[in-house]
């Protein structure tokens, strides 16, 4: 434990680092994933095909090059960019913590593109029968009766999602932000413990998963709260 | 932007070369993950609690933190233990082939291992009873109803589970080996074209995933044929 | 006759609806007076749901017309509305909606559609509710009620927007037995209250003692109509005949 002395507060730093990500990242994900999801739905042929284009791409390749092409992409795209208003300019850097946002979203909205798409569809048609027969307007149905219903679909496997997220921010040390296992990799190069110190980065994943685990539960808990009196 | 096609041509072949590596990655890995969850499978389904808490533990820890955060930890951080450097499996984990396969197995197992209780917990109970009035021993149903009921449940999100190891398998990179990833990172360290060289790659992955879905689609037709015949 | 006219409230004429290329109802037509009970029986598959389901516009017909009340039945969104608001639905699987206690049910359509007060429609789905006889088990959720409670629960959130007539849709095929009779005796309540009633039922006790007209259906088409007297005792066609052997000799 003694190799960690003068590294706690660059770990808490570090932490906090990957929690601005995280919940960056959750914000874009939410969006992706239902703009996703409403092209899916949609009968737009065009909005169909690049939603398609969007979940397959991001679901079937490795999330690494997804964070390497934002990283080094974003970079020539701006210098190109920049070099147009002053042809001075060697390099532009793109901020790792947006590239990483982004990438990292898009990988995970792609797979909520598919949770928000189920859920919807997976909502009892019988419910939305009865709101209409009950005189509701087709917004009322969607506000009273669909989303209360969808999102209680959509909770398990966007839970899974943001485990998935979580996890996917230590990716973001590749490209140099400087999170838990970016400070890891400085403080090795000082103590030469690399054990301690990635157990370290583990032990503070793992109380993030917790964490989102445990609020999960609780969130499905209080989602059904109607199914538990029952038995 | 213009893409620099002479570029693109000479970069495939040269990724090609890592397409090798890469399987022996993915194939290697899932047959030693796969074994690994077949074993914490039973274990948690023992029935007992010295068998059961350890694989659920394991299972946890393994889900829990990012394989990113696996693969340092066995590549860099083992080798400061004196005990792994003088065990027997030092070899293996000595190399950089060695500690990729053996994080990518014993994280593939945590959650090939989840996929197969799910399988498990979803056969219908009524069949189980059904063996038991029969007169199968608890072993023989496990064998001859639950087991293959379970494999053929657990398919979809196995096959799933794969293509997210084939992208894993991209991490290997980080442990200074020449898969395709690694070779593409090399190439755009030389040449500083990030959108050539990684979209170039993106396609040939995606190409990897659509055979790993189309092989899994085909096992699954072939298995559920009795179901198709009585209809 | 145009004092008769005044009274109509379900008007269907020559109506038809495909499904694709499948024709699922043939030149219906269905005159129902205001305070009428009439019950729709036929084989599975012969139109039944999806007669009623139009005349609430849960299916848009393909051609012929539906007036209620004199509103016909078009595109509209408006008119669509106003018919909703003046038919009420009773489904086969009760479709409560299950994330709001028994009484938010019949609360959300008075407060999204009439826009009445809090309090109001309170009092009014606590009188719904002792109307049906399961006041309390207001403020239960959906899921731990038994069918036949879920059922007249869903009948009181149809009654809570008062309307001209309720529609039902088997609304005891998916019960047990023994709480058929639970909610046909609601029915028979709101029958001798003189609601307006169209009822897809094969309960033909509750045909025959309650029914002021029994429609029969076979493949899309209405094979006979007549006062329960005379349709289960002298049927005219062979079809219903048939019919009526099989649903009696159980
Ligand atoms: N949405 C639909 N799409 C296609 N066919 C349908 C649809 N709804 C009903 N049908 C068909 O229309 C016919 C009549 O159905 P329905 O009105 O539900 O019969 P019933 O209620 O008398 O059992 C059936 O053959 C059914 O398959
Ligand atoms: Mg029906």
């Amino acid at each position: 434990m003694e190799v960690l002395t003068g590294w706690w507060d660059d770990f808490f730093w570090g932490s906090l680092v990957v929690v601005k990500l995280f919940f960056v990242a959750l914000i874009l994900t939410v969006l992706f994933g239902l703009i996703g999801s409403a092209a899916k739905l949609s009968k737009n042929r065009v909005a169909n095909a690049i939603a398609n284009g969007y979940t397959i791409v991001f679901r079937g390749t490795p999330e690494i090059l997804v964070l390497l092409l934002f990283y080094f992409g974003s970079a020539i795209a701006l210098t190109a960019l920049a070099q147009v208003f002053d042809p001075d300019v060697k390099f532009v850097d793109f901020p790792p913590f947006w590239a990483g946002s982004l990438a990292i979203a898009l990988i995970i909205g792609s797979y909520a593109t598919e949770t928000f798409r189920g859920a919807f569809l997976g909502v009892d048609s019988g419910q939305i029968e009865a709101a209409r027969a009950l005189g509701l307007s087709n917004l009322q149905t969607f506000i009273y009766v669909r989303i209360p219903a969808m999102w209680r679909l959509a909770l398990p496997p966007f839970g899974n999602h943001m485990l998935s997220l979580i996890k996917d921010t230590a990716l973001v040390a590749i490209i140099g932000l400087e999170e838990t296992l970016f400070v890891a990799e400085q403080a090795i190069g000082y103590t030469a413990k690399p054990f301690t110190l990635y157990l370290v980065v583990g032990a503070i994943y793992l109380g993030f998963s917790t964490i989102i685990t445990l609020t999960v539960m609780l969130c499905e808990k209080y989602a059904n709260r109607h199914l538990e009196i029952a038995k | 932007m213009i893409f620099d096609l002479e570029l693109i041509l000479d970069s495939i072949p040269q990724m090609l070369m890592g397409l090798g590596l890469t399987l022996q990655l993915l194939f290697l890995s899932l047959a030693l993950g796969t074994a690994l969850a077949i074993i914490l499978l039973l274990m948690r389904i023992s029935g007992r609690w010295v068998l059961a808490a350890p694989a659920m533990a394991y299972i946890y820890i393994f889900r829990g933190t990012p394989i990113l955060v696996q693969i340092f930890i066995i590549y860099y951080g083992l080798p400061q233990l004196e005990l792994v450097r003088e065990s027997i499996l030092w070899p293996i984990l000595r190399e950089p082939f060695g500690c990729a396969i053996v994080a990518l197995s014993l994280n593939t197992g945590a959650y090939v291992s989840e996929i197969f209780r799910g399988g498990v917990l979803g056969v219908d109970r009524g069949l189980k009873e059904a063996a038991s009035a029969l007169g199968l021993s608890a072993r023989q149903r496990f064998i001859y109803i639950t087991a293959p009921i379970a494999i053929r449940l657990s398919l979809p999100a196995y096959s799933n589970d794969v293509v997210s190891l084939m992208k894993s398998t991209a991490l290997a990179s980080t442990i200074t080996l020449l898969d395709m990833t690694g070779i593409a990172r090399t190439i755009v360290a030389e040449t500083y074209a990030p959108y050539e060289v990684f979209l170039s790659l993106m396609v040939i992955y995606l190409v990897l995933t659509w055979m790993i879905q189309r092989s899994f689609g085909w096992i699954e037709k072939r298995m559920s044929r009795h179901v198709r015949s009585e209809i | 006759m145009s004092d008769n006219q005044q009274d109509v409230i379900v008007q269907v004429e020559n109506v038809d609806k495909f499904f694709g290329d499948f024709q699922a109802l043939k030149a219906v037509n269905l005159t129902v007076a205001r305070g009428e009970r009439v019950v729709v029986c036929g084989p599975s598959g012969s139109g039944k749901s999806t007669l009623i389901r139009c005349i609430n516009r849960l299916e848009a017909h393909s051609s012929g017309r539906i007036l209620i009340n004199g509103h016909e039945l078009t595109d509209d969104v408006k008119d669509i509305d106003a018919v909703r608001r003046e038919v009420g639905m009773v489904f086969q699987s009760f479709n409560l909606f299950p994330h709001l206690t028994v009484i938010e049910n019949l609360m959300l359509a008075p407060k999204l559609v009439r826009k009445t007060s809090k309090t109001e429609n309170r009092e009014l789905a606590m009188e719904m509710l002792a109307r049906v006889k399961i006041q309390d088990q207001a403020e239960k959720w959906p899921s731990a009620l038994s069918g036949g409670q879920q059922q007249r629960v869903a009948i009181a959130r149809a009654l809570c927007m008062n309307p001209e007539v309720i529609l039902f849709d088997e609304p005891t095929s998916a019960l047990d037995p023994e709480m058929i009779s639970e909610v046909l005796d609601v029915m028979i309540d709101l029958a001798k209250e003189g609601m307006t009633m169209i009822c897809v039922t094969h309960e033909m006790g509750f045909a025959r003692s309650v029914a002021d007209k029994v429609v029969f259906m076979d493949q899309g088409e209405i094979v006979e109509t007549g006062p329960p007297a005379t349709f289960f005792d002298s049927p005219k066609s062979d079809r219903t005949r048939l019919f009526l052997q099989q649903i009696l000799s159980h």
